[in-house]
């Protein structure tokens, strides 16, 4: 448990203790002091509690932990440890390029307005699926939409090594096309190598240290 | 209100909000969609009825004797 859901704990754990209080003792209320306990108790701390529970949820539904927790997602998170730089995922996890601790959501979240809230909606579907639907094979699970390459461009975008490459410049208006989504990274056989659950048998896989 | 009256209410109102909040806390404690669900559809309803039900109590008219 880290710091900020343990904080959270903390709180309920007192609104808790509180309510429980008014609870048992309902005869403390007949008090002005006894009035003003219920309603921190009562109303106060169940509210901040409901809050900052829904909050804390809603970071730890961000964590590589959260997504893998679902068996089909396995080979992905598998996926992430390939020892083959072509494989996108596995080079940007093992580099560090993205946070190993929300590797998942880094990627596959869209930024835009409302893009945290469309991947819980998204998220709840998957729910709705593994628990009442049928499961799909791993390697025949596919995104609602193509991948936009604004998902890439949220960190690429700017820095020298996206800019400069010279594949990314090989024909006039290709890096505009990039840039606007009409040519996309992920399948216009540049970096078509993503997941690739169906090979994995196959790969060799990097093994940290810690 | 007298405090007969008012004092069932409130503990009705706690045991609706404790429920809820034992359910938030123990939803914390494990990463998985499923203890969000159990937050979401389970903890709060629960600790917003007893939320509601407290501040009815509160202004809920004297009945006629």
């Amino acid at each position: 448990m880290n710091l900020a859901t343990a904080l959270v704990v903390a709180l309920i754990a007192i609104a808790l203790a509180l309510a429980l209080l008014v609870t048992l003792r309902a005869e403390l209320t007949r008090s002005p002091g006894g009035k003003i306990l219920a309603f921190i108790a009562l109303f106060l701390l169940p509210g901040l509690a409901v809050w900052s529970g829904f909050n804390q949820h809603m970071q730890l539904a961000e964590s590589t932990q959260f997504c893998l927790s679902c068996h089909v997602m396995a080979d992905y998170g598998h996926s992430l440890y390939v020892d083959d730089p072509s494989y996108i995922p596995a080079v940007h996890f093992q580099n560090r390029l993205v946070p190993r601790d929300h590797a998942c959501y880094t990627c596959h979240t869209d930024y835009t307005l409302f893009g945290t809230v469309h991947s819980k909606l998204r998220g709840l579907h998957h729910l709705e699926v593994e628990y009442l639907g049928t499961i799909p094979a791993p390697d025949k699970i596919r995104l609602y939409t193509p991948f936009n390459n604004r998902e890439c461009l949220h960190c690429h975008l700017g820095s020298r090594t996206f800019e400069e490459e010279k594949a990314h410049q090989r024909k006039p208006g290709e890096m505009a096309q990039i840039k606007d989504n009409t040519l996309s990274c992920m399948t216009s056989k540049c970096h078509d190598t993503v997941h690739a659950v169906d090979t994995l048998k196959d790969a060799s896989f990097w093994k940290p240290e810690n | 209100m007298s405090p007969e009256r008012i004092e069932p209410r409130i503990r009705l109102a706690g045991s609706l909000i404790i429920a809820g909040l034992l359910v938030q806390a123990l939803s914390l404690l494990k990463i998985h969609p499923l203890a969000f669900v159990a937050f979401l559809a389970v903890g709060c309803p629960l600790v917003l009825a007893g939320v509601v039900l407290f501040l009815y109590a509160l202004v809920r008219p004297e009945p006629r004797s």
